[in-house]
């Protein structure tokens, strides 16, 4: 008898329990409404509209961390402030013809691309054959001539093709960091040795807090061009690492007048050459006190645990 | 002597995991953080641990000596010492990455009106090959060790399982903190090659001090038959 009324009690607290957690949920989701929700092979993928800001989201795993951000009513625009930043790349470069961009996403780069520059071909390497499907079905990305799809390691197809670029850019991120092997001197040197004359490689850095790992991955860099660049994309974290093979420094007005040749009279919905103004910081002779990463010794996840204390401040870019 | 063994048994199975999470790291280059990857490798140790449960019982009961599973576990070491120099060109063989011809429906790009070109390679049988190749004996070793063991450390019949259960007890703990401390520390602090040296050169020492042991203690007196 005592033993029923426990039981009772117990499986009532748990159904209440329940239902408020379910209400709660309920009323969290009013101005969000969760369009796709699945295991892939890699991630959990979450695709996320956000009705009060007419943006749709990309998520991996549980973080909160945004993948991807398009505006429903312009989904040609770049929403995130990084993707802008990375398209400047393509005016480091002078005349870009052939791209690569390692990391989908939410394929806001390809969208924005295919609009402004169709005749540029752009292979995109994506490891989770999901979120091809999911662009696809949720973030208009459509088949273009320009424009195919490798769904493969990005380590493993820079290996495995001899094909070469003018632009590399480097967006693949596991949730919330970079895969080591995406990370090292060996995957940023064969990056290079995919490079045509005067190429560009592009890599986008999220990090919540400055860390020993954005330096490391700095250094890298570093070790490997000639010349180096480091964009500060907003105040969202980002920063994006520019190396190029041209050994001569491309000063900001030369960088600028290239964006703006580039950008023409196209509707952009932002400037890119005063990004390119706004942003601009010379990487090549910043000396940093971090070692590089290598195949060998990578410890990703030690150093954005660490808050870069031996860094030198000294003999910042012109 | 039964302390020592416990020691051993607690080494190797500390030696054996920080093997098997070093593996992830050599191989994640080439193959990517894939669950396969993973799998395969785990599976590797597994197999090899089970073919050496067999063999290291069969060798124990034709006469246990301290020596032998001084030099079995120096062997594992002088194996795992050499693996960095011949871990690429394995990997190389197995999955040969650079200049593999790519397919010809991939095209120059942009020709096509297919928008996923291509599909990734079948990782299961590289992965399992360069495991096995690279990791097999070494686990296959370290396998042997518990029930070798064994033999030397129980004595009475009466005993087998409260002396089995000291030895399975020691040989996870050493597992568990080989893991752990390989994870949260190691491989941060000397990388991959490093560690794979440094497991190489503890299991050699291990090795030596069994042999150097059995040489010290009176002889003539192999382990009771039970």
């Amino acid at each position: 008898m005592k033993r029923t009324v426990v039981f009772v009690v117990v499986a009532g607290a748990l159904v209440l329990g329940g239902v408020a957690v379910w209400v709660g949920a309920q009323s969290a989701t009013e101005t969000e409404q969760v369009r796709y929700d699945r295991e892939s092979r890699y991630y959990r993928v979450r695709v996320v509209d956000y009705l009060d800001e007419g943006r749709r989201c990309l998520h991996f795993s549980k973080s909160q961390g945004i993948q991807s951000s398009m505006i429903l009513d312009d989904p040609i625009q770049l929403d995130l402030r990084y993707s802008r930043t990375m398209v400047a790349a393509l005016a480091l470069h002078a005349a870009p013809k052939d791209v690569l961009l390692v990391g989908l996403g939410g394929a806001s780069i390809p969208r924005f691309m295919n609009k402004h520059w169709p005749d540029i071909r752009l292979d995109v390497v994506e490891i989770d054959a999901d979120v091809v499907q999911v662009c696809q079905d949720w973030f208009e990305l459509k088949g273009a001539p320009c424009l195919r799809i490798i769904v493969m390691d990005g380590r493993m197809y820079l290996k495995r093709s001899r094909k070469t670029y003018d632009v590399i850019l480097l967006d693949a991120y596991a949730a919330d960091r970079i895969p080591f092997h995406l990370a090292t001197m060996e995957f940023v040197q064969l990056a290079r040795s995919r490079l045509k004359p005067g190429g560009v490689v592009a890599s986008n850095l999220w990090e919540s807090s400055v860390n020993r790992f954005y330096y490391a991955e700095l250094k890298t860099f570093q070790m490997v061009f000639p010349q180096t660049y480091l964009f500060r994309a907003g105040s969202s974290g980002n920063i994006v690492v520019f190396g190029a093979l041209d050994p001569n420094p491309t000063p900001k007005a030369a960088w600028v007048a290239r964006a703006k040749a580039l950008a023409g009279d196209r509707d952009l919905k932002f400037s890119l050459p005063a990004l390119v103004a706004d942003e601009y910081e010379v990487l090549t002779d910043l000396r940093i006190a971090e070692r590089p990463l290598t195949d060998d010794m990578a410890p990703v996840d030690t150093l954005r645990r660490e808050h870069p204390k031996h860094f030198e401040t000294a003999g910042t870019g012109k | 002597m039964r302390s020592g063994l416990l020691i051993t048994v607690f080494l190797a199975g500390g030696s054996l995991m920080s093997l098997e999470m070093a593996s992830f790291r050599l191989v994640q280059p080439e193959f990517g953080s894939d669950i396969i990857v993973w799998g395969s490798l785990i599976s590797v140790f597994l197999g090899g641990l089970a073919v050496g449960a067999v063999l290291g019982g069969r060798l124990a009961d034709r006469g246990p000596r301290l020596w032998r599973l001084g030099a079995i576990l120096a062997l594992a070491g002088a194996v795992t010492l050499t693996l960095p120099l011949y871990s690429d060109a394995v990997l190389e063989w197995m999955f040969p990455g650079e200049g593999a011809p790519l397919p010809a429906e991939w095209g120059d790009g942009g020709n096509s009106d297919q928008l996923v070109v291509y599909q990734p390679p079948d990782l299961r049988w590289p992965t399992l090959g360069v495991g096995t190749i690279l990791f097999g004996l070494p686990a296959l070793l370290l396998g042997t060790v518990t029930p070798y063991t064994a033999r030397l450390f129980i004595h009475t019949l009466g005993k087998v399982g409260t002396g089995v259960g000291h030895l399975y007890g020691a040989s996870t703990v050493g597992s568990i903190l080989g893991t752990l401390g390989t994870a949260f520390y190691l491989i941060a602090w000397m990388g991959t090659r490093w560690l794979l040296a440094s497991n190489g050169l503890l299991l050699v020492g291990l090795g030596l001090v069994l042999a150097v042991a059995d040489f010290l203690s009176p002889r003539g007196e192999p382990a009771p038959d039970v």
